[in-house]
């Protein structure tokens, strides 16, 4: 077995300039997709991020078909025993209260219609990065100014398409929970830039007591807002809450949504990145691997006079597939080596020093990706490329592999 | 078979029967343009209820109603106290609304016009383009009925080409008395959409009239809004300033 080892490994380095070429070849596919992989899945986790911080949060506790149509009737009419409820789980890092509504918003010159949300601009900052991305005025206060206007923040489409800049007043006309009509002047405060253009053109925040006035709410909200700590505890603290808000008795039933269900495109889009990478992916196998197979058959075929002679000295057949499968292992095993060990660290380089797309697709614009992008290696995205590579350059080995059985010592001594 | 396919076909057939129909469709207008000077009249003042009435509540208001020709109205709000004075003005195709809290009128952009009025089945389009059924629909009589010993003529209006309109089909019910029964709407591939009905049809301002106008969407069975005339009176004339932004701010009395 030794010696077996021994002459493969030989073998292996009898033409180095042609088995070099093959581990790179392997090496090469390896790194690609140890990077590709990784970035990948640091996209997808910087895309959930930020939208998931932009807006909606980990988790919202809504009342029950409230998603559906956005009725301002469908309302968790009292927050404060689910807040508590949220106050003792400690994976919970922040919460916040929101309540929207439609309405017809208008400046001195234009009007357009809009999303109004009452915010609680204090645990808003907590839960969410609106506070940040403020480019014009500043963020929300609570209270009313010295003239008792209430302030807004206007997204930046949505105060270009109003002409509006900071101090200005907006007008807000819509109908409140009891069906009578909501009305009030609010003051420009704050212009933010989001990045995701659905929110920067149809959304206009305000503090939560003006909204639960101007639109009659009785203290009802629409939605509580939850985060936790990190995306991957989200089921189980989705599973907790529900359980805990199970013992609540409230009309209309509450439900707890988690991101993925309050942004079902962003998880369309992360799968239809996935199809396309996965289509690349097996593209390149295949190229290494039909290389491989072409290194390979060449070996074996010009050794076929070297069998011959193994054979006539008593090698039986079976000895030889074995050689010929160690040196293809062999090749195989240290081009991927080299390959993972490569890709790690050209991979863990950028997850340092991040990648710059500002110039990339819409798409990945639309869901709020900031410019800089950070690769994740994880075990998953090590080992899947490499595993895919290594499987399908064995089953490349063993169509030449077992050719060797079919050799005649005779006719392969005669192979010159 | 294909809506479009099923709508192409009524066209064309439309098409090759109006050589023939050239006189029902002649009537045809003449029963809707009487039918709607019958219950729109010169001018009117009318207080009105509206109720809006969905599964798990339902809610009123009282409204002073004035219009003139086709074209203008304007509706001032004066029960529930909260809304008490809001107002819409709609001349023409162009509508504003009032709020006293904000003190300010409003130009409704074309954008929010699908949007409902106050909450309503009426969208600000069914107030804002009332007069769309004349302008821009060709009638047909597709039959006859009778109903309470009155003909009842059923008329389809189809929108004339390129005709800025809101819906692909209308089916009116008119009294030959110039009553309107029913008024569906149907959207672009002629599914029916949301229908109106005149009910407890009696005397007043001096006129057969409905005194309940109910709207409905088609499938939705347990919402709709109610118009309850409660005093409705036909004039010869209002005054041009009746029907302006500052009269929208500071209503006539009624």
């Amino acid at each position: 077995m030794l010696i077996d080892l021994k002459m493969a490994w030989r073998n292996i380095w009898r033409n180095p300039r042609r088995t070099l070429l093959t581990m790179l070849a392997i090496a090469f596919a390896c790194v690609l997709l140890v990077f590709m992989l990784s970035f990948q899945f640091g996209s997808y986790d910087t895309m959930i991020d930020s939208s998931v911080k932009i807006n909606t949060g980990h988790l919202q506790i809504q009342a029950r078909d409230y998603r559906k149509d956005h009725d301002i009737r469908k309302v968790i009419p009292d927050p404060q025993p689910i807040l508590q409820i949220i106050d003792r789980i400690p994976q919970i890092m922040a919460a916040t209260t929101r309540a929207s509504a439609f309405a017809m918003a208008s400046s001195a010159s234009r009007t357009y219609g809009v999303m109004v949300v009452g915010i609680q601009p204090r645990s808003e900052a907590r839960v969410s990065t609106l506070g940040q991305i403020i480019t014009q005025g500043t963020y929300l206060t609570a209270q009313p100014d010295d003239q008792d206007f209430y302030g807004a923040l206007v997204g930046r489409l949505l105060a270009h398409n109003l002409r509006l800049s900071v101090g200005d007043e907006v007008t807000l006309l819509g109908q409140g929970r009891d069906g009578s009509v909501a009305a009030a002047v609010v003051k420009v405060r704050g212009i933010y830039s989001s990045g995701m253009e659905e929110l920067d053109r149809n959304a206009m925040q305000i503090p939560l007591a003006a909204f639960q006035e101007i639109f009659s709410m009785q203290g009802a909200v629409h939605e509580i807002v939850v985060v936790g700590h990190a995306l991957s505890q989200v089921p189980r603290l989705k599973a907790d809450l529900q359980q805990r808000l199970g013992g609540l008795k409230d009309e209309p039933p509450l439900v707890v949504l988690d991101w993925d269900e309050l942004l079902p495109g962003l998880r369309q889009a992360i799968s239809m990145d996935l199809v396309s990478g996965a289509i690349f992916y097996l593209i390149l196998i295949m190229v290494v691997a039909f290389s491989i197979l072409n290194t390979f058959l060449m070996a074996i075929l010009e050794r076929t006079h070297e069998f011959g002679v193994m054979m006539a000295m008593g090698t039986r057949s079976g000895r030889l597939t074995r050689l010929v499968m160690a040196e293809s292992a062999g090749m195989t095993l240290i081009g991927v080596a080299v390959g993972v060990l490569a890709g790690v660290l050209l991979t863990g380089y950028f997850q340092v020093h991040g990648i710059d797309i500002s110039g990339s697709s819409e798409l990945l614009r639309q869901y709020g990706i900031p410019s800089r992008i950070y690769p994740r290696l994880s075990l998953l995205s090590i080992t899947i490329g490499p595993a895919a590579v290594l499987t399908i350059t064995l089953f490349a080995a063993l169509y030449p592999a077992l050719r060797i059985r079919r050799l005649r010592p005779v006719e392969a001594l005669a192979y010159l | 078979m294909k809506p479009h396919l099923i709508k192409s076909f009524l066209v064309a057939g439309l098409v090759l029967i109006q050589p023939w129909c050239a006189w029902g469709q002649e009537e045809a207008q003449g029963i809707v343009q009487g039918a709607f000077d019958h219950y729109r009249g010169k001018a009117s003042e009318a207080t009105v209820e509206m109720v809006i009435h969905r599964p798990d509540w339902e809610r009123s208001m009282q409204m002073d109603v004035w219009t003139r020709g086709a074209g203008d109205s304007l509706i001032h709000i004066n029960a529930p106290a909260k809304d008490r004075d809001n107002g819409t003005l709609k001349k023409g195709r162009d509508m504003w609304t009032f709020n006293p809290k904000v003190n300010r009128t409003i130009k409704l952009p074309p954008a929010l016009m699908a949007q409902s009025w106050m909450g309503s089945d009426f969208s600000n389009n069914d107030l804002a383009k009332s007069d769309s059924l004349i302008n821009d629909y060709e009638h047909t009589l597709s039959g006859t009925d009778t109903e309470d010993g009155h003909r009842v003529y059923i008329i389809k209006s189809m929108p004339k080409p390129a005709a800025p309109v809101v819906w692909g089909m209308q089916v009116l019910h008119i009294r030959d008395d110039h009553v309107i029964l029913s008024q569906e709407f149907f959207d672009e591939d002629l599914k029916p959409v949301k229908r109106m009905t005149g009910e407890q049809i009696q005397m007043m301002g001096g006129r057969m009239f409905p005194k309940v106008w109910r709207m409905q969407e088609s499938d939705k069975q347990d919402q709709y809004t109610l118009l309850r005339y409660h005093r409705l009176q036909f004039l010869d004339h209002l005054p041009d300033d009746y029907f302006s932004l500052n009269r929208l701010k500071n209503p006539p009395e009624n």
